[in-house]
């Protein structure tokens, strides 16, 4: 009697508790959001767009001084990043040391320097460098005496920059009339080479909209027949400038909107015609370099197309064009030809790093027919190792320095048959130049160094280098 | 008049006191094992060849393993290899440029050119994808490092056992970390990150 209760009474509230909790349910569907805590990644969540930009009023070459004068008798000279022929290669009869003889050479001067990597331009015994002043806030464009050390002049303009990876970064050029120089944030600078008179200065953000590569500009500037070259992007893809009125000459439409890199211009000459080849982040372009149609575009390809592009091309005289960028970039190969003046450019190969030459920072050296140089990071098993490639296909990997012979972001040089390979500590290591296989002749720990990757030079024998804070130079003549 | 010791007293004895020694040294040995004697896991950094199986191999999902960031070794960029993928359209925060497959990174803009980049740590799964591109482009301050305050501390790591670059081992819980970059272990950097 009382369980037919019980079920009586049940049947007549499980229907109200029933609607009750299914309204209930339904009210959580409809209201309650199991995404509410999701993040939507969207870009300015770094709050990038609330910062301003630094407003300064920068007088290029503002300031100067001058600490001595003197009379040197060398004679060679470096006069620019890579060298006079853009090949990386100390031609003189002039012979080297194939070995330290177990002794750490002589450091001959050493000088203290601005965070960076800026190399020496050498010219007649007088070295050049844009170092960047971190006390006064400057670049300073500072004129030393090759085997002393001495500094001679500095000329400087006020200019703000932070640290980021180093400051300076680019290889003055030098002629026997003109200095030119390329700071950090664009400015471009031109001195008369023997006195360090201010010739003029351009500000490429302000006349070209430059964007500034990351880290800093890395493009070394060039001089040809009294033209200074400078790849500007932006408004412009290249210009030549007068080095004595400062004049604009030519300018290069830029119609693709490609952006300077760190990679520096490379004068070549195929099929007839000097060009300047460079590699732009957007492109690469081979721009007529005299004539009438001086600073037209002879030949481009957009098929290369990488953020950070450091290393220059590496022009073959069969008119292939060695490209090559950081970052897993790769490389890629061109063949360039030409017919009846015109040029045509096919890509040849594109490859992974690893898979063949490939670099983030130095430009590789071609020598006898062959590529060398040190290959990066992502390199799987081959990362770091110094290589030598055929150029016709850089995958094709002729030799490589083996596991226990790998090298970082360093410079390397090829002089008297030896490359001189800089590691990043500012160990100096002599490899036999060789098409047959890696043949290490002696490495010396220079100095407590790190982040040694400013280009060398050399000229007379001796080979200035650097780390990230400090120039030295060393006398490499084989007595 | 000193007293003789028969032969049966003197082998009981010594039998007592070999007994008392032994036990006494089993005692030590097992407390020694048992209080001084901790043992953890942990990632050495720098034989990480960030292969990924931290993520897939641990008994815990998502696993012990987390990314930490040792701030000095950091270069602070706006081009990072540990947080941008490969071929990134543009360097922002956009899912689609991201290379951390569960947005475990955060990038916040301090000012012009730095930026810095902190591990979000209950996000992270520990597949050191961003250890890699670090490492290829980068100072390598991002690294992987055992969190032992998640870690079950099992007495045979599964991720130990395929660790293909032998980066783990059993150390003492004294020294449970090895941080890259100068970081005391267990300090508040490393707890935060």
């Amino acid at each position: 009697m009382k369980t037919t209760n019980f079920l009586q009474n049940l049947y007549k509230i499980l229907p109200p508790i029933v609607l009750i909790l299914g309204v209930m349910v339904l009210v959580w569907w409809v209201f309650f959001n199991p995404t509410r805590s999701f993040v939507v990644s969207e870009p300015g969540r770094d709050g990038f767009a609330e910062a301003g930009a630094v407003e300064e009023d920068i007088l290029i070459g503002e300031h100067f001084e001058r600490f001595s004068t003197t009379q040197t008798s060398f004679t060679e000279s470096w006069p620019r990043f890579r060298g006079e022929k853009s090949d990386n290669i100390y031609s003189s009869n002039i012979p080297l040391i194939n070995s330290f003889g177990g002794q750490t050479p002589e450091i001959l001067w050493s000088v203290e320097m601005g965070e960076g990597h800026a190399g020496a331009a050498i010219f007649e015994g007088l070295v050049y460098v844009l170092d960047y002043d971190e006390d006064l806030r400057a670049d300073m464009l500072r004129c030393f005496v090759l085997d002393t050390g001495k500094e001679l002049w500095r000329r400087w303009y006020d200019v703000q920059i932070r640290r980021n990876h180093g400051m300076s970064r680019t290889v003055p050029a030098v002629t026997e009339d003109f200095i030119l120089t390329l700071g950090p944030r664009g400015h471009v600078m031109c001195l008369d080479r023997e006195t360090g008179d201010f010739l003029w200065g351009m500000d490429l953000v302000e006349e070209y909209n430059t964007e500034i590569p990351l880290w800093y500009t890395g493009q070394c500037p060039l001089i040809v027949d009294g033209v200074a070259i400078i790849a500007t992007g932006g408004d412009a893809l290249m210009i030549g400038i007068d080095c004595t009125t400062g004049d604009v000459l030519w300018e290069t439409p830029n119609p693709g909107g490609w952006e300077m890199s760190h990679s520096s211009i490379m004068p070549f000459e195929f099929g007839g015609r000097n060009m300047f080849v460079y590699s732009a982040s957007g492109g690469v372009a081979g721009i007529a370099a005299d004539g009438p149609d001086v600073g037209t575009i002879l030949w481009e390809t957009s098929m290369w197309n990488h953020p950070v592009v450091a290393a220059s091309p590496v022009c073959m005289p069969d008119g292939k064009i060695f490209l090559t960028a950081g970052y897993g970039a790769g490389s890629m190969l061109l063949q360039l030809s030409e017919n009846a003046g015109t040029f045509d450019v096919e890509i040849l190969k594109t490859f992974r790093p690893g898979e063949g030459m490939s670099s983030e920072q130095q430009t590789a050296i071609l020598a006898d027919g062959y590529l060398f140089g040190v290959l990066p990071k992502d390199a799987r098993t081959l990362r770091n190792q110094f290589v030598c490639v055929r150029p016709e296909d850089p995958t094709d990997i002729v030799w490589s320095s083996g596991p226990t012979a790998r090298f970082g972001l360093g410079p390397f040089i090829l002089a008297d048959g030896k490359f001189y390979l800089l590691d990043d500590d500012a160990t100096l290591v002599i490899i036999q130049k060789s098409t047959s296989g890696y043949v290490e002749l002696d490495r010396v720990k220079l100095f407590d160094g790190h982040d040694a990757w400013g280009p060398l030079a050399i000229a007379d024998g001796y080979m200035v280098l650097r780390d990230a804070d400090r120039m030295v130079c060393i006398d490499l003549r084989r007595n | 008049m000193s007293k003789r010791i028969d032969r049966r007293n003197f082998i009981r004895g010594c039998a007592r006191y070999t007994l008392g020694f032994g036990l006494a040294g089993l005692v030590g040995f097992t407390l020694k094992d048992t209080t001084t004697g901790e043992w953890v896991w942990q990632i050495d950094p720098f034989k990480c060849t960030s292969c990924g199986r931290c993520a897939t191999h641990c008994v815990l999902n998502p696993s012990a393993v987390k990314c930490v960031h040792a701030y000095p070794l950091c270069g602070y960029c706006d081009l990072c290899g540990g947080y941008l993928k490969p071929g990134h359209i543009s360097r922002d925060t956009a899912a689609e440029n991201m290379l951390c497959p569960t947005a475990a990174i955060e990038r916040k803009f301090i000012e012009e050119p730095y930026y810095e980049y902190k591990i979000i740590e209950d996000l992270c799964i520990g597949c050191a994808k961003c250890v890699e591109g670090c490492s290829a482009f980068g100072n390598g301050s991002l690294h992987l490092q055992i969190r032992h305050n998640l870690c079950v501390n099992c007495n045979e790591c599964a991720i130990a056992r395929v660790c293909p670059s032998d980066a783990i081992s059993r150390v003492p819980a004294s020294e449970p970390y090895k941080i890259k970059g100068g970081f005391e272990p267990g300090s508040q950097d490393v707890a935060e990150s």
